[in-house]
């Protein structure tokens, strides 16, 4: 501290370089999109249908990681964009007749849009202030959507233009716009973070008066952060809701969507980019396994959700992660080690 | 007596203290001296169980007491008077003392002791702490820790940012709580103030201790050298 | 005319109510910084442990309070002591995560227990009984739950001002770390204070449950309107809670007039409106 020895803060550290996936990655990764993108021939309807759910929660878990711990904006009314971007999709295609998968990208607009909106009153907001207010905000347009006549009210609206597909297209098409959700999402996240939006909003997240003083947009960055995640997550819920056929008020803007994200994204490990692919894996292999237990499986998760946070308060990857030299996807700054012969990581410093 | 042995204190991964060896007896006034970051707050946090230590680092009369909570030291007498006066803004001054009197320890420290010692503040008892001067607030805050009649004050750079003239009140204090048998270590930025207010003294640099010694009889070149490590 | 003036009076006399369930929210955020997602859903235990009461020792709602606010107490003292004492304190995820847990936990233990039917406590007589003022028609028991809500917040106000208790809780929520240096025990000061908002919430539940049927799931809607409460006047403010669910009842039953089934919605309207001229709550005290 006394010795102000010439700084260089490097992508990786100086020291030990941490364990990365190196050439091995890119290979790894396409050898299991070419799998996952033949599924369709080789797997059944049943298994298509799971996989259409893990990668569209993922997708929706992803980007409430990407604005909670990144953007440090806690949204517990996220899931307003499950709905908004389901709605759109449907009307859209019910009243003039489209394609779905053609309108799909206009309801990602649709929701950027209304992301884009609702940022007005919502970044007025801060802290519990904007959480409870997302969340108000969610209520009422589910309210809304319940209360009005040409979305359905309570029934909710049928996806009419799906029927002109035979069922093995329309269960191939949907798998595969979730997988490019679920890839996409990831991939987005990955280049999101590694740019100097990621740099700005990580700065933003460890001091905002320090960032602004150092002439980044905070707000600019914030606004960003949530249009991606919005569009991301209205994408999911578009696309998760074709699969189900039909879409209503109390499924698309229920709090469980968000309720699930959390969960996925806190277990796993909040504010990394491995927490949310952890947390919905362990999701889906506790539902898979113990969901008939029907109550019992709920309160079997919720105890792990207790238990994993007395134990674990950073989540499952902060125990594989914390002093291990593990950074797969290159997200990590250290400093480097020749600084006073210690290892020193901004996370412990005292408050 | 107060003292530590072989004291070494993290943060996360990242060492502040090694192996710092200090003792104060009974009524001395005893000063830390050193830079910013050398371990001095940490030094004083270890102590009075902010920051976990190992039980057998800190003495207290031949009884290890490292690592317990800082409620336990306050009922030995081991008390902080934390850098920047901390006063509780939603209290007024005559509630921050009451906090901490009913607290700690019975004794001669009372609140009306101390009013009686510092009768400028007694009119400003109802007044909300941080509305006070930066003086008046030091004077509250090294009040507030007296009344709960400590054996051993620990005062964290508590002339930082005061005039002189509030500065000569606040070490007036400090001899009142001195005299009354209250062994006080300070934390002093002003190596002059530092060795004149004290019995002995201690250098940091670094998490370590550098230099110690009888505060007359210091040799300021020395001291020099230990604080700036030059 | 006579008509407004009822439902301002039935909406001043149901705000209270929600100030009440937001009372023992506002404390807990307060002192403790903590967002307890499981809130409202132990209001719903309270209902139920009062419905439980009634039935096996046979009293009424309000006497079978004895009963029910020790007993809530001890289940707010030891869930702090034996769990939300691990996670107080560090980020603010931890807490979320484990509240909402247990939330998933209670919602689904109740219906296991209990069945997912709605039910209510048989209150008598008094949920009958109603009386004139002018030309208006005020029922008993919305006034006696008023009168018990604005009591309560008098109580917690003396409380916070007066006692050795409030003056630890406003320094713990003022600055936790300076607190502990002058002797505040942690541990047990927050064991005490969730065993306080447990009694204030077992009183609320009581008085919910009273005029209004409640299920397992009926946890999450209480806690939104807690939020909306104690967000909207401005957090750390006792009585700004009070102001909030003031002004939340009667938006809801304004909205309830002009739409039936659109109560809820005018409520969520007016206070993302308001919230909007305030971004930081009428009360709060970062509001100046």
């Amino acid at each position: 501290m006394s010795e102000p020895a010439a700084l260089s803060v490097q992508r990786n550290g100086g020291g030990a370089k941490p364990w990365r996936f190196a050439g091995g990655l890119p290979i790894a990764l396409v050898a299991v999109v070419v799998l996952l993108a033949f599924l369709p021939w080789y797997a059944d309807f049943a298994t298509q249908r799971l996989l259409v759910e893990v990668f569209t929660l993922f997708a929706i878990a992803f980007a409430w990681n990407l604005v909670a711990g990144y953007g440090g904006m806690v949204a517990i009314g996220q899931h307003v964009f499950v709905g908004i971007g389901s709605y759109s999709l449907f009307a859209i295609s019910d009243t003039f007749h489209l394609n779905p998968w053609l309108v799909l990208p206009i309801a990602t607009l649709c929701t950027a849009t209304a992301a884009l909106i609702f940022a007005g009153p919502m970044f007025r907001l801060n802290g519990a202030y904007f959480a409870v207010g997302t969340w108000v905000l969610a209520e009422m347009a589910r309210i809304g959507a319940l209360n009005t006549g040409w979305l359905g009210a309570g029934a909710g609206m049928p996806l009419e233009m799906i029927g002109e597909f035979d069922r093995w297209s329309r269960n191939a098409y949907v798998y595969w716009a979730a997988l490019i959700v679920g890839i996409g999402s990831f991939a987005i996240g990955a280049v999101v973070l590694r740019s100097r939006l990621g740099l700005a909003l990580m700065s933003v997240r460890d001091s905002e008066a320090a960032a602004l003083a150092c002439g980044v947009p905070a707000t600019l960055a914030r606004l960003s952060l949530w249009v991606i995640a919005a569009a991301i997550t209205g994408t999911a819920g578009a696309v998760s809701y074709m699969s189900t056929l039909q879409v209503t008020p109390d499924a698309s803007f229920s709090l469980n969507w968000t309720a699930s994200a959390i969960f996925i994204v806190v277990l796993g490990g909040i504010g990394t980019i491995e927490g949310p692919v952890i947390g919905t894996a362990v999701y889906f292999a506790l539902r898979e396994t113990f969901a008939d237990f029907g109550a019992w499986y709920f309160i079997g998760l919720g105890s792990l959700a207790v238990a994993a946070m007395i134990v674990a308060p950073g989540g499952a990857w902060s125990l594989l992660a914390r002093d291990t030299n593990i950074d797969p996807f290159g997200i990590r700054r250290r400093m480097p080690d020749n600084l006073s012969g210690n290892h020193a990581r901004s996370d412990d410093w005292p408050a | 007596m107060l003292r530590t042995e072989g004291l070494r204190a993290c943060y996360g991964l990242f060492q502040a203290l090694f192996d710092v060896n200090i003792r104060v007896g009974p009524s001395e006034v005893v000063a830390l001296i050193g830079s910013n970051g050398a371990g001095k707050s940490t030094l004083f946090r270890s102590i009075v169980g902010s920051v976990r230590v190992s039980p057998g680092s800190v003495w207290l009369d031949d009884v290890a007491v490292g690592g317990e909570s800082e409620r336990r030291q306050l009922n030995r007498g081991v008390v902080l008077v934390p850098e920047g006066r901390q006063l509780f803004p939603s209290l007024s001054v005559l509630e921050n003392l009451q906090l901490a009197a009913r607290n700690g320890r019975r004794g001669q420290w009372t609140i009306e002791r101390l009013f009686d010692e510092l009768s400028a503040l007694r009119p400003l008892g109802k007044r909300p702490a941080t509305s006070l001067s930066g003086g008046q607030q030091q004077l509250v805050a090294i009040g507030r820790a007296l009344v709960t009649n400590p054996s051993y004050l620990l005062c964290d750079e508590v002339s930082l940012g005061l005039s002189p003239l509030a500065v000569t009140d606040v070490y007036a204090l400090l001899r009142k709580a001195s005299a009354g048998g209250t062994a006080v270590v300070l934390v002093e930025q002003n190596v002059n103030r530092a060795l004149s207010e004290s019995d002995r003294f201690y250098c940091l640099q670094k998490g370590r201790v550098m230099l110690e010694g009888e505060s007359a009889v210091a040799d300021r070149a020395k001291v020099a050298q230990a604080y700036f490590g030059v | 005319m006579t008509i407004a003036c009822e439902t301002l009076i039935d909406g001043l006399l149901l705000g209270a109510l929600y100030a009440l369930f937001g009372l023992g929210l506002s404390i807990s955020l307060g002192v403790m910084r903590m967002i307890n997602i499981a809130h409202g859903d132990f209001i719903v235990v309270g209902a139920y442990l009062t419905s439980l009461t009634m039935q096996l020792a046979g009293m009424q709602p309000l006497t079978s309070l004895i009963v029910v606010v020790p007993a809530m107490f001890m289940l707010g003292w030891l869930l702090q002591r034996l769990l939300l004492n691990y996670v107080v304190g560090g980020s603010m995820f931890a807490p979320l995560l484990v509240t909402f847990g247990l939330s998933v936990i209670i919602q689904n233990l109740l219906q296991e227990t209990f069945t997912a039917d709605t039910r209510s406590l048989q209150a008598g007589d008094i949920a009958r009984r109603g009386f004139e003022l002018g030309s208006v028609s005020i029922g008993v028991l919305p006034l006696l739950s008023a009168s018990v809500a604005v009591l309560l917040f008098a109580l917690t106000h003396l409380l916070m001002a007066r006692t050795h208790f409030g003056r630890q809780s406003r320094a713990v929520a003022d600055d936790p770390a300076t607190a502990r240096l002058i002797g505040v025990d942690d541990r047990n000061f927050f064991a005490i204070v969730t065993g306080f908002v447990f009694a204030v919430i077992a009183i609320a539940s009581v008085l919910y449950a009273m005029r209004t049927p409640f299920s397992p799931s009926a946890g999450p809607e209480r806690l939104l309107y807690s939020f909306e409460a104690v967000v909207l006047g401005g957090l750390g403010s006792l009585w700004g809670t009070l102001a909030g669910g003031l002004v939340i009842g009667v938006a809801q039953l304004f909205g309830a007039r002009i739409s039936s089934g659109l109560g809820p919605f005018f409520g969520h309207l007016i206070f993302l409106l308001l919230l909007l001229a305030r971004p930081n709550g009428f009360f709060s005290r970062q509001a100046r």
